[in-house]
């Protein structure tokens, strides 16, 4: 029974993972021969690549925004639609209905909905008379990156909702009571019962709201393709632009071993202080 | 059959002789008239043709550099068009780009599927940005994909390196059907790897009607160009809809901006290349200068409010809705145009964008593109399936469906335009002095021109020109040692 779980783990992810090892030594365009040139790659990006540096910090500044504003309000959500009212599943459908459209549509949506002379989020600015944050939302350098991770948190936040609902069902509903007699409002319920409660289910949507920001090529790709001047580029897209629009495929493979390995580390430190606070050893 | 000399079209090229009846009819018979045209006899309208037929005349320059009437030669052996190539039996796919010209290739499929009994051809159609980035990769790793384009340039060069073109310089169609000229951009050490079967203007399109309701004239040099945009801002219009968002169409304009800012084409070229190969950067004063002619440009009003944030499709919906007087980018967008605002047919000619005050050398930017080629990794049945293919497509008739439906002009001879009137308008460039688009000189797209173009509309946008160009120039050169 091991066998086949093994043997189609190896072909569809050992090797390829190998391969792009081997690829991260090579120089190489797709078309011609191969050069292999050692740690060259990984060397270059370190000490000769102001994009990539540049790219690397726009990526945790996307992810930070991301997982904050996803995870606060996926969960605002779903402590008001926990409870299986007819109105609440209703709600709960709706606010999940982002999800299920396909990324470059809602990349082309909100690229309407931007659009800095007739887009609608600059009508209504300038219609309450709020002129001064009608802004070049996506043709900005200031603003294009904030602007796709609030088009990613509008999207991916039903996703991360109905996980927490599900995770809020299993609190147990004599902590509440308990709270209850001992008169705690609903702030300090959400203190003290629902928060630390929640963490083992936070930490499933932090860590995944993390890797899905770290990966988020189609949204950012249809609407900006990084630009302008790569403000709002992230490694994916870097990595995709280096070895479809560059050809340096060896190039790209280093890249996304970085990616790889800087996904990995947070993951791994969102883990760490999750625990911590937990008291999980 | 002319050639082109060093890329650049000669004036009053053979394919002058393809221009519509209805141009014929509405602008060369009242000047034919004029003129009388005779063989051998001085002419004063470089380019105009009297027909299409091997016998009519056209006025070209002779060796001595005067304007003669002289015969149309359409087709580079001077005989007549080969028929079409009959195909075996099978199924083979056809990669491009053109995802507006579905219906017109499946009209033409269809009609070659009835021609050819057994013979069945798939389009798959990508956007042109992820064409550029992903067809090589899938045409190598799918031996079905027997008929494919590529664009002239980089692409081509790509699938040429990666052998996957046939080769087909002894094809009848090829030395028949083809405008000789349009050859150059597929051919590498005399072989010919593909057809250019568009023949594009990469120049500013202008709508007719707002330069006539409001007694404007075109501009016709670089301080035209800033009083226009003054006039035209201060009248209520988009000067131009410079669609700064998005890469592809904003970098057509700088064609036009370098066609007159080297002294020749040589020197244009060997400059361009020294970018792509890092010798060179953009900090150049010669760049530079370019570089200040689109601040110059945004200073004067020339662009949108918020030009960076400015996509293509705010743009062709703001020409095609008559906000805006001038659309840089080409011929290819009148489809577009005219889907948006069926109105606006009939109502757009080609602009000749000149950004300098003195004498122009060019006054107009051309390009062969859309290469049709075979591939050489596919079944010899397959490959047979596609030259037929290929060769149906050389078929006048065809070729003019295809021009006619999607507005294009092609590279085929003895194609009619005058059943589509923004054809006919815009065919009168032909007969100026113009330029193989210089854009697609670069071979390192990804690493050199986007970051290039990027800085430019940066620039629009209002970035500092010094910085800009030092930091893009950084980029690059690490790009290219990476």
């Amino acid at each position: 029974m091991v066998l086949p779980a093994l043997a189609i783990y190896a072909f569809l992810y050992l090797y390829p993972a190998l391969s792009n090892l081997a690829y991260a030594l090579q120089r190489w365009d797709g078309v011609t021969k191969a050069k292999f040139v050692g740690l060259h790659n990984f060397v270059n990006m370190t000490n000769n690549d102001d994009l990539l540096h540049k790219v690397v910090g726009n990526s945790f500044k996307f992810t930070f925004f991301v997982v904050i504003f996803q995870t606060a309000a996926s969960l605002f959500f779903a402590t008001f639609l926990v409870k299986n009212t007819k109105t609440n599943i209703a709600l709960r459908t709706l606010y999940f209905f982002p999800t299920i459209l396909s990324s470059v549509s809602v990349g082309l949506i909100w690229t309407f909905l931007y659009d800095p002379n007739f887009g609608f989020v600059n009508a209504i600015f300038k219609k309450v008379g709020l002129n001064s944050f009608a802004l070049n939302w996506l043709g900005s350098e200031k603003s294009s990156l904030y602007a796709i991770a609030f088009s990613q948190v509008w999207f991916h936040t039903g996703q991360m909702m109905v996980i927490y609902i599900a995770g809020l069902q299993q609190i147990p509903a004599e902590l509440y009571e308990a709270a209850e007699v001992d008169g705690a409002s609903r702030w300090q319920q959400f203190k003290n019962v629902t928060w630390p409660m929640a963490m083992p289910t936070t930490a499933v949507v932090v860590a995944y709201t993390t890797i899905q920001s770290f990966r988020a090529f189609d949204l950012i790709y249809s609407m900006t393709q990084g630009g302008p001047q790569n403000s709002s580029n992230i490694l994916v897209t870097l990595i995709y632009n280096t070895a479809f629009s560059s050809f340096r495929f060896g190039y790209a493979s280093a890249e996304s071993i970085l990616l790889v390995v800087v996904v990995l580390v947070i993951t791994w430190l969102q883990r760490r202080v999750l625990r911590i606070n937990t008291g999980e050893k | 059959m002319k050639r082109m000399i060093n890329g650049v079209r000669p004036v009053g090229f053979m394919r002058i002789g393809l221009v519509t009846a209805a141009v014929a009819a509405v602008v060369l018979a009242p000047i034919a008239r004029a003129d009388s045209p005779t063989f051998g006899k001085s002419c004063t309208v470089q380019g105009l043709s009297t027909g299409i037929k091997t016998t009519d005349l056209v006025c070209q320059q002779d060796a001595n550099g005067k304007l003669k009437w002289a015969k149309v030669f359409v087709g580079s052996a001077r005989v007549k068009p080969a028929a079409a190539m009959t195909s075996p039996a099978g199924t083979i796919e056809f990669y491009h780009w053109r995802p507006e010209d579905k219906a017109v290739f499946a009209s033409i499929i269809s009609k070659f599927e009835a021609a050819n009994p057994g013979a069945h051809i798939t389009q798959v159609i990508s956007n042109s940005v992820d064409y550029t980035n992903l067809a090589f990769a899938k045409i190598k790793a799918d031996p079905k994909a027997a008929v494919f384009v590529t664009s002239r340039g980089g692409q081509f060069q790509q699938f040429y390196d990666g052998g996957l073109l046939r080769d087909i310089s002894s094809e009848r169609y090829v030395k028949q059907n083809v405008v000789s000229s349009a050859l150059a951009p597929a051919t590498v050490n005399g072989k010919v790897y593909g057809i250019p079967y568009q023949f594009l203007f990469n120049d500013p399109l202008y709508n007719t009607d707002i330069f006539a309701k409001n007694n404007w004239d075109v501009p016709a040099n670089w301080s035209d160009v800033l009083a226009f945009c003054k006039k035209a801002k201060a009248a209520g219009y988009i000067p131009f809809a410079y669609p700064g968002a998005t890469r592809g169409n904003a970098g057509q304009i700088m064609n036009s901006f370098m066609m007159n800012s080297a002294p020749d084409l040589a020197t244009l070229t060997s400059r361009l290349q020294a970018i792509d190969t890092g010798k060179a950067d953009l900090t150049s004063d010669w760049f530079t200068a370019l570089a200040k002619q689109y601040k110059a440009m945004a200073d004067a009003g020339c662009f949108p409010p918020n030009v960076t944030g400015y996509t293509d499709t705010s743009a062709a919906a703001d020409f095609a809705n008559g906000k805006a007087a001038i659309y840089p980018t080409g011929t290819f967008s009148i489809s577009t145009v005219v889907g948006l605002n069926p109105a606006m047919k009939g109502k757009m000619k080609l602009m000749s964008f000149i950004a300098v005050d003195t004498k122009p050398t060019y006054q107009g930017i051309f390009n062969d593109t859309f290469i049709l080629s075979v591939n050489p990794k596919a079944t010899s049945r397959d490959q047979n399936i596609a030259r037929a293919f290929i060769s149906f497509l050389a078929q006048a008739p065809i070729a003019q469906e295809y021009a006619v439906g999607t507005s294009q002009h092609v590279s085929i001879v003895n194609v009619d335009y005058s059943s589509n009137i923004d054809l006919s308008n815009t065919s009168d460039i032909m007969g100026k002095n113009l330029m193989l688009a210089p854009r697609f000189i670069f071979n390192n797209v990804g690493t050199v021109r986007n970051p290039m173009e990027d800085a430019l509309i940066a620039i629009a946008g209002g970035a500092d020109v010094t910085k800009t160009l030092a930091d893009t120039s950084k980029t690059i050169k690490q790009g290219l040692s990476g």
